[in-house]
């Protein structure tokens, strides 16, 4: 079974005054371990997609099933927990909680799933060692570089142990050496583990390293490629 | 434990933007310390009022022949007054007794008259009248053998009189017939009512029952009682007692004092919610700027899997800790300036005249019950309670993937 599955996807904001179709009818299907990269020009949908795959935005038309969920089945509190439960985000610009310690941001996951005290602390301390930063575990994100806020972003996504992890345009704000060595953490995490990896990107590093690219065109996929 | 996170987080959250924060909290602290102040002012300033009614004036019980009262003629005294005295006496509750025989006539001078109630009161026994403590010149009618009076000194210089200056009063006695009496000026006294100052003399008791022609006369009975808000169930208890006798409660004879001391405690809440209340709106405005520039990372927690009442919780929390930070300061700084100024007080002479012709006194003791402190421990806490709800509504009403897009 796919671990992401879309179905004639199409989303189409301002329908009733100036329509923008974001995306055109997108059919794709992710396997478990896969390390996809979702690649296109701006405005070609792959932010929308994203976000619909994440639960975070209805289609228009079209289904996105998850792990054998319609997510258009779920309430919006079904969703939240949803998220919780089976997906992992990393976002363009970290969005990590300032007031919060590394660990206690990728602990902040794990309580909210009920987890006891001690799991979350051991987990969160394990999972920020394999990202590199077991010396950082209690600097809060101000006093860490933007690779290394990146890396706390990237072990929260991954504390709630998701079925896969989606990355919108992970390195656009990172230098070129933090892009390759998260680039690099992110591989060995997905080689190891068997994580499913599904960025957004523009970035040519990224896609050069994703074994199965695909790109978008004015909302319908132009290419899909996967590479050995 | 997920819900001590997020108060945790709640509290991390309010120290962000730590002046703006300190401004909500010193605004809190300020207000509260104001308006804890304000109301202890005018809490002692309205007790000081009552008092002094009380205390001069009015007493907390006050007895007398029911034909006396209606018509002030002072052939009506109180019968069997002499074991009246002797029962009043067994009660415990009541602390003090003051008896008079009245009279109201026309005080003149060589210069001036003027309309007065004449109170014949005994300096020789009993608790000593509280118009003693009044007393500017002189005293209280001693050392003058013949006829001392006691009067105001509005009363004196209207009438142009000083100490040991002669005065003629007349009224009417039992009989109905006018009578007078010349009095020499034995004490002046200066309350802190102008109107009374002018309107009342003192006289012996004796002197101005031989006028009235008729000895042992007591028009009325004034009873001080241990606790003067208990005075209408205490007067209700002497009626049944003493049937044949107009028995009042202060609260009876001075309706307008009940009034005072009914409105007294709404008063001093109205004074502290309407502080609360603006409060109130710098607060939401704080939170609502607070949220607003938050959008970002609040959408960011519903999308990595933070549920609304999580979220709602949060806002709540950091409202109330900004709220309730400055609340206990405050509170301590009100108390410390209460306790000082109600122990060395407030020097209000300057304005002496203006609050004399109120009744008030010129030095004010602020103070306040510890129950007033614990409701606006309260009150403040609801108001936290109730600024938190419109900047976590609109928390609520943020949709994860707007704020994301906004990354």
């Amino acid at each position: 079974m796919a671990v992401i599955e879309t179905k004639g996807l199409k989303k189409t904001y301002n329908p009733d005054k100036v329509p923008v179709h974001a995306l055109n009818g997108v059919d794709l299907k992710i396997e478990k371990g896969e390390f996809t990269a979702i690649v296109g020009p701006s405005g070609s949908g792959k932010t929308t997609l994203l976000n619909i795959i994440g639960g975070l935005d209805e289609p228009t038309e079209g289904t996105a099933i998850v792990k054998g969920t319609d997510l258009s089945t779920l309430s919006d509190s079904e969703l939240i927990k949803f998220r919780l439960q089976h997906i992992g985000f990393v976002f363009q610009a970290y969005n990590l909680i300032p007031v919060l310690t590394a660990i206690e941001n990728v602990a902040f996951i794990l309580q909210m799933q009920g987890r006891p005290s001690k799991v979350c602390h051991d987990k969160s301390k394990a999972l920020l060692e394999e990202v590199g930063l077991a010396d950082k575990i209690n600097k809060r994100p101000s006093e860490l570089s933007g690779g290394q806020q990146q890396r706390v972003a990237v072990a929260r996504a991954l504390s709630s142990t998701p079925d896969f992890v989606l990355a919108d345009e992970p390195t656009a704000n990172l230098d070129s050496v933090s892009s390759s060595d998260l680039l690099d953490m992110m591989a060995e995490l997905n080689e190891k583990e068997e994580m499913t990896f599904v960025f957004s990107t523009h970035d040519q590093r990224v896609i050069d390293r994703a074994r199965r690219v695909v790109t978008l065109v004015d909302g319908k996929i132009d290419k899909d490629e996967i590479r050995g | 434990m997920m819900i001590f996170r997020i108060i945790s987080l709640g509290w991390k959250n309010i120290w962000r933007n730590p002046t703006r924060s300190g401004v909500v909290i010193i605004a809190v602290l300020l207000g509260i310390w104001a308006g804890v102040f304000i109301s202890a002012f005018f809490n002692s300033l309205t007790q000081s009022y009552l008092q002094n009614q009380l205390d001069l004036m009015v007493g907390h019980v006050q007895i007398t022949n029911p034909e006396f009262e209606d018509q002030f003629n002072p052939r009506y005294d109180i019968q069997g007054s002499g074991l009246l005295l002797d029962s009043l006496r067994q009660k415990e509750y009541i602390t003090g007794i003051q008896y008079e025989s009245l009279a109201t006539g026309l005080a003149q001078s060589a210069a001036n008259s003027y309309g007065v109630t004449i109170h014949g009161i005994d300096t020789a026994s009993g608790p000593v009248h509280p118009i003693a403590q009044h007393i500017q010149q002189g005293n209280l009618l001693r050392d003058i053998k013949r006829n001392p009076v006691v009067i105001g000194r509005a009363l004196a210089e209207r009438l142009e009189l000083d100490l040991r200056s002669k005065m003629v009063v007349s009224f009417q006695d039992v009989e109905g017939n006018i009578t007078a009496g010349a009095f020499r000026i034995a004490g002046i006294f200066d309350s802190f009512n102008d109107n009374y100052d002018k309107g009342n003399v003192f006289v012996l008791r004796d002197d101005l029952n031989r006028l009235l022609g008729k000895e042992q006369l007591i028009h009325k009975i004034t009873l001080k009682i241990d606790d003067f808000s208990r005075a209408g169930m205490r007067a209700e208890s002497i009626r049944e007692n003493h049937g044949g006798l107009k028995v009042s409660s202060w609260g009876e004879v001075a309706p307008e004092l009940e009034y005072v001391f009914n409105s007294m405690d709404i008063s001093l809440y109205i004074v502290m919610i309407i502080i609360i209340m603006a409060l109130v709106f710098s607060i939401i405005n704080t939170m609502l700027m607070a949220v607003l520039e938050r959008t970002k990372e609040l959408g960011m927690l519903m999308a990595i899997g933070m549920n609304k009442a999580r979220l709602f919780t949060m806002i709540l929390c950091e409202t109330f800790f900004l709220t309730m930070v400055g609340t206990p300061i405050g509170l301590f700084l009100s108390w410390l300036t209460v306790w000082t100024f109600g122990n060395i007080g407030i020097d209000l002479s300057a304005f002496s005249q203006g609050l004399n012709a109120y009744g008030l006194d010129t030095v004010i003791y602020p103070e306040l019950s510890a129950t007033y402190y614990l409701n606006v421990t309260l009150l403040i806490a609801a108001a936290a309670i109730l600024s938190a709800i419109y900047p976590a509504w609109k928390t609520l009403k943020l949709k994860p993937v707007e704020a994301i897009r906004k990354i």
